[in-house]
């Protein structure tokens, strides 16, 4: 079994259904790729994942997601607790308007980490970000000052601060440059070494690049999912091929 | 032919509208001007610095004395007790109604507390007669309710409404991103909206808290009704009088020379309000440069 | 389920924190509903029509409003026969001719500073201007001085409320006129004003709310009396207390058994109601109908 479990899960906007029945295991220590063109689920699939989808009104969810031994939509849980564990990265970088320091420490401070440890917590995370060379003599400087790429990974580091197992990504590179985004690659390789990453793209190169297992969504049907090699080179379903082979999407 | 009857109409048009535009630059000018010309002779007369730092208000006197400082005192007192607790009171209420709350909720609670702002002065002064002045009164053993703290307590009622509008206004205009990545970072609304959302609402806060100086400075009908009106320098529980209160007070028997007093009160009034605009300006300049 | 880690505990500051902002949200609330409450409540059962139709006078020991009304509303047409073409006029210009550069802001600049001046200033000037060296009526005050003076209040609200509404008009209505050829007055008359026009009128009641509840400003420039006008025409030279100002007599000078001052207040409050309630119901349509296009 993996480190999260998905049994059965749906999810409604309303009275439409967005997500249908989803069966899913995502491996510990590796990279997991969620493919499909827009409006598949694949975001929402995502984001179910460490119950980002409370915040939005009318949405309903049946089914299981395991992780750590636990339904995370059992009622006794508390999600900002879930989230602590599973941090996200969002499409659009959302540093804090505030220093750089102060956006890695902010959430290691909230969760009671002293003072005195928030120093090593701020190098340590902008290094596994890739960012430390870059920005370790203006830690005092706004965040907003950094570029795109930089600001993204930012966020990577802000969530690395929080010491997760497992780190979402909600496209995280489709708002940036080839450069950036090759960086940011570069560095997935890197995390999965110590967590666990999910991804979301648009990006099939990206896909087939860096991820150890792809998910193919559709209609909000989890349509295949498998090693990445065997998604793009050898799938079972006609739709895959279809996709992965660029007639639609 | 025709063509040109359009351009010459269109032509006319524009520069009507146009005179109309600066009709409002034309009356800033005026009301300026005017106070300037019938107010500046009577303040160089009594001396500019006898008239801002003289300690002595005494329109009666024999020769009359025209200190205003007591007024100017009393008036920024006045403000900033008013804005003190006016402000946490008004960002607490803008974050229930435009984060926390339902948007039902908040929208049906927007609406009741938007009453308030269309009360007229005079009903607000008549509530502080009936109910606080009394009650000042008997609290703390006074021989008149008409005090300072009365005043105060009914400008924090009557500037709420626009500092609650306008702060909510720019909190509810802070980027959706912080709060999601707030989320996701496992922190609790609660402390996101008070280290976050608060800081990035800044400058908007501080046009709110401008506006809500410029409000109660300026009020003068309510604050005319429980103020109790005597010129003295300003004490919580003591009555006092403001630069608003001292022009309508005397206006209605000054003499010649009063007049051209008061409407000197007026013009600092203006250059103070004048002052308040200029900062809001540059803040608002300056938040936009940083948003865009 | 042995893994306690995630379960969700009592929290203490979340729970203070929530109760403290909610609290405070409840007092403001019920502080707006008890005002409100209070003054219909006591006021309410004095409001008859020989209130609403008769003259105070001491003789008959009557307490009448009706010349307080017709000051008010004098006082609201006078200024909005004024303010109405200005206010329009103006967000026009910077809403459809003006380009940016100083002339610009220094109007908007203008305007912000006509906002923020305070009622009593506008009174003094007033006084000073149109009673003293215009002799605009009788100098214990008049109805045109008075309304002169208000309009210079409302201007901001008025051009500032039009401008909006003007700015919400679908661009392609615009562009669509244009390629036609049509005139930009054309335009103006045809698409921009019709489809503003809620705006407008929202801008209008606003207006009208703030001239209602005004006092400062019009104690020195529009008088103080209560009788009723002899002659409406002569009336614009004559001076008269509106609501406000009667009511601000009563309640500080007397003069009148105590039910009066609150039956006016309760008059005033169902005024500002029905002006607020409008506004809010003509600027919610309004919006409406725009987000639709």
């Amino acid at each position: 079994m993996g480190i999260i479990t998905t049994k059965d899960l749906n999810l409604y906007y309303g009275d439409k259904q967005a997500i249908n029945s989803i069966n899913m295991d995502i491996e510990k220590n590796r990279i997991t790729a969620l493919i499909g063109p827009s409006g598949c689920g694949k975001t929402t699939f995502l984001k179910t994942l460490n119950r980002m989808n409370d915040t939005i009104p009318n949405c309903k969810i049946t089914g299981e997601v395991i992780f750590d031994g636990i339904n995370i939509y059992d009622n006794k849980i508390d999600p900002m607790l879930v989230r602590k564990k599973m941090g996200m990265v969002f499409q659009k970088p959302n540093p804090f308007p505030m220093s750089i320091y102060d956006n890695i420490a902010y959430a290691p401070k909230y969760h009671g980490k002293k003072k005195r440890e928030l120093d090593e917590i701020v190098e340590k995370s902008l290094k596994a970000a890739a960012l430390w060379e870059e920005v370790k003599d203006r830690l005092k400087k706004s965040a907003l000052s950094l570029s795109g790429g930089q600001q993204q990974r930012l966020c990577i580091a802000r969530t690395i601060a929080l010491n997760p197992e497992v780190i979402l990504m909600d496209e995280a590179t489709s708002a940036l440059d080839p450069i950036s985004t090759y960086k940011i690659e570069d560095l997935m390789g890197e995390l999965k070494k110590t967590y666990t990453v999910v991804i979301v793209t648009h990006n099939m190169q990206q896909a087939s690049r860096i991820a150890d297992r792809t998910a193919f969504f559709l209609l909000g049907d989890l349509v295949e999912y498998d090693t990445t090699e065997n998604i793009f080179v050898n799938p079972r379903n006609q739709k895959t091929l279809d996709y992965v082979s660029g007639h639609f999407g | 032919m025709k063509t040109q009857k359009v351009y010459l109409y269109n032509s006319i048009f524009k520069a009507i509208v146009f005179f109309f535009a600066l009709v409002t630059v034309l009356s800033v000018i005026l009301i300026g001007v005017f106070m300037i010309v019938n107010g500046g002779p009577s303040i160089a007369k009594v001396g500019l610095k006898d008239f801002l730092l003289g300690k002595v208000w005494n329109s009666a006197n024999e020769p009359p004395q025209y200190g205003i400082l007591a007024f100017i005192v009393s008036s920024f007192y006045s403000t900033f007790f008013t804005v003190l607790i006016a402000v946490p009171i008004s960002i607490l209420v803008a974050l229930a109604i435009g984060q926390l709350m339902p948007k039902g909720l908040g929208t049906v609670i927007r609406a009741i507390i938007s009453l308030l702002a269309g009360i007229p002065s005079v009903i607000y002064g008549f509530l502080g007669i009936i109910f606080i002045v009394p009650l000042v009164q008997k609290v703390f053993n006074l021989s008149s309710g008409l005090t300072m703290f009365s005043s105060v307590i009914v400008l924090i009622v009557m500037t709420l409404p626009t500092i609650i509008s306008v702060s909510e206004t720019s909190i509810n205009a802070v980027d959706k991103g912080y709060m999601d990545a707030a989320f996701a970072l496992g922190v609790r609304k609660e402390y996101a909206l008070f280290t976050i959302v608060l800081p990035a609402a800044k400058s908007g806060i501080m046009a709110a808290v401008l506006l809500g100086v410029g409000r109660a400075i300026g009020e003068t009908m309510a604050v005319m009704m429980v103020a109790g009106n005597i010129p003295q320098m300003p004490s919580m529980l003591k009555p006092v009088r403001f630069l608003t209160t001292a022009i309508v007070t005397e206006m209605s028997y000054a003499t010649e020379q009063t007049r051209g007093v008061l409407i000197g009160i007026g013009l600092v009034l203006f250059v103070f309000i004048f002052i308040i605009n200029s900062i809001f300006h540059f803040f608002i300049k300056k938040a936009g440069a940083v948003n865009g | 389920m042995a893994n306690t880690t995630y379960e969700k505990r009592i929290r203490p500051g979340v729970i203070a924190v929530r109760a403290l902002i909610y609290t405070v949200t409840a007092a403001v609330v019920a502080l707006v509903v008890a005002i409100i409450a209070f003054l219909i409540v006591k006021g309410l059962p004095y409001i008859n029509w020989e209130f609403l139709s008769k003259a105070p006078s001491r003789l008959d020991e009557t307490y009448g409003i009706a010349p307080m009304i017709i000051n008010t509303l004098y006082i609201v047409l006078l200024s909005l026969i004024v303010s109405i073409p200005l206010g329009i006029g103006t967000a026009l210009y910077l809403a459809e001719y003006s380009k940016p550069g100083k002339v610009i802001s220094a109007i908007r600049f203008a305007i912000e500073i006509l906002a923020g001046i305070p009622s009593i200033v506008y009174g003094l000037f007033g006084l000073a201007f149109f009673i003293n060296a215009l002799k605009a009526g009788s100098s214990g005050g008049s109805m045109i001085a008075g309304a002169l003076t208000c309009t210079l209040i409302v201007l901001p609200t008025m051009i500032r409320t039009t401008e909006e509404a003007l700015l919400q008009v679908n661009p392609s209505y615009r562009e669509a006129a244009f390629s036609l050829g049509a005139s930009k007055l054309h335009i103006i008359r045809t698409v921009l004003l019709p489809c503003a026009l809620p705006g407008i009128v929202v801008a209008i009641i606003l207006s009208i709310g703030r001239i209602v509840s005004e006092s400062a400003a019009l104690l020195y420039t529009a008088g103080v009396d209560y009788t009723m006008p002899a002659n409406l025409v002569k009336h614009v030279a004559e001076p008269g207390a509106g609501l406000t100002v009667q009511l601000y007599l009563y309640a500080t000078e007397g003069g009148s058994p105590d039910w009066v001052p609150y039956a006016m207040a309760a008059v005033l409050m169902i005024l500002v109601f029905i002006i607020n309630l409008s506004a809010n119901i003509i600027a919610g349509l309004f919006k409406k109908k725009v987000s639709i296009n």
